[in-house]
């Protein structure tokens, strides 16, 4: 949605910024969808890993869990500082926006040296995964219903 | 059983001291609209709390994932319980104003 | 929690590296190997020393465990007088005995039962802690 300041927009406030969007920003709900994101993403790599497990010389692939945090953590702090906009949404992305780099370490697969791939971590892997994501999807759950009471004022 | 001469005379009642006491408004009472904008005001950093509790999870901070989620829901009920004070306040203005002179 | 499960983790590979030396001992009761010099040597049985790991900790002091090496042990070989034998001793008090492994079955099997048992304990503790995090989530109902 293009901000032109000479063409009042109906969606827009005068005082000069976009509304709706807004609405969803002040929360965590975009943070919270990239982590959904990123658990899904990463399901599917360690299923694979799986699926795997006899072929011989297959490396043990993973997404780093450490590199998306570090880059949500520089995301928020980056919409903080500037006051810039996390998308909620891929289909509302703003050149600008912090969380493209956060988008990208979904496909950065990390190849692990060892060839030894054992079942008991992939499967500890997978339930940690699982944990994060239900905890997330959790989360940004409550948030909405908080959000729609407080629209539709009744609790 | 003691005999009913030995009953002692009932004790005076005092009036009720304290938040109760309408003939003296007391000293430390606070005007309602303080009250409420204090309120709002916890409302408000409760909310904070919880959202910062949750970024900090999953930035990957070393927080407790059962304290944030009781985070979450303490912020959430005192949200609602605002919100339904809220609505009792806007009807009793309606009921107000409804009021034929 | 999550450490928890890392833990358990730790516990369950720990345990299945020692099913395979049990594995390996009762498999190779009667083999020979050749060992650097050449020579045939009765196989020794191998057994697995586990250590806490320091750099699997928790904040509280909880650990998880490795295997730290593999170490073999040193037991007289069983002789068996077997003058006809292609690896039998040529020469010395020996001579014309084959040395054959010395592994004591019932300690492997009871090495075996006590590794089946601590992996199911741990995968045990490990439904538990995924119980846990699951209903951690019915705060939020």
């Amino acid at each position: 949605m293009q901000y032109d300041a000479d063409t009042p927009d109906p969606l827009t406030c005068d005082l000069g910024f976009l509304m709706l969007p807004n609405l969803f920003t002040s929360t965590n709900i975009p943070a919270l969808g990239e982590v959904l994101n990123f658990a899904q993403a990463r399901h599917g790599v360690l299923v694979g890993n799986l699926a795997n497990i006899n072929t011989p010389g297959y490396h043990v692939r993973d997404l780093s869990v450490d590199t998306f945090q570090q880059k949500l953590k520089e995301a928020m702090s980056q919409s903080r500082s500037q006051s810039q906009q996390l998308s909620p949404g891929i289909s509302q992305s703003e050149p600008g926006d912090p969380m493209r780099q956060v988008r990208e370490t979904l496909t950065n697969v990390l190849y692990h040296d060892d060839t030894n791939i054992d079942l008991e971590k992939q499967t500890a892997e997978i339930t940690k995964n699982q944990f994060l994501h239900n905890f997330a999807l959790t989360v940004m759950t409550d948030q909405m219903s908080l959000l729609q009471n407080a629209i539709s004022e009744r609790v | 059983m003691t005999p009913i001469t030995s009953l002692q005379t009932p004790l005076p009642i005092t009036p009720p001291s304290g938040p109760l006491n309408l003939a003296q408004p007391g000293v430390g009472e606070q005007p309602f609209k303080s009250f409420l904008m204090e309120s709002l005001g916890q409302v408000n950093s409760m909310q904070q709390d919880a959202d910062k509790a949750v970024q900090q999870l999953i930035t990957g901070g070393d927080v407790n994932p059962a304290e944030v989620l009781t985070t979450v829901q303490k912020a959430d009920m005192s949200f609602r319980m605002m919100l339904q004070i809220r609505n009792k306040l806007v009807a009793a203005f309606q009921e107000v104003n409804n009021i034929r002179i | 929690m999550m450490s928890a499960l890392d833990i358990s983790t730790s516990a369950l590979v720990a345990q299945r590296v020692r099913m395979d030396t049990v594995s390996s001992n009762l498999a190779n009761m009667s083999s020979l190997t050749r060992n650097a010099n050449g020579e045939m040597q009765p196989y020794q049985a191998k057994y697995p020393i586990f250590q806490t790991d320091d750099k699997l900790t928790t904040s509280q002091g909880a650990t998880g465990v490795k295997v730290a090496s593999i170490e073999t042990e040193k037991v007289e070989p069983q002789y068996r007088w077997q003058p006809d034998h292609p690896y039998a001793i040529k020469e010395g008090p020996k001579k014309g005995y084959v040395a054959y492994p010395k592994i004591n079955m019932m300690a492997e099997m009871v090495d075996a039962l006590v590794a089946s048992r601590a992996y199911e304990a741990n995968i045990g503790a490990m439904e538990i802690t995924k119980n846990m995090a699951t209903q951690s989530l019915r705060i939020l109902a």
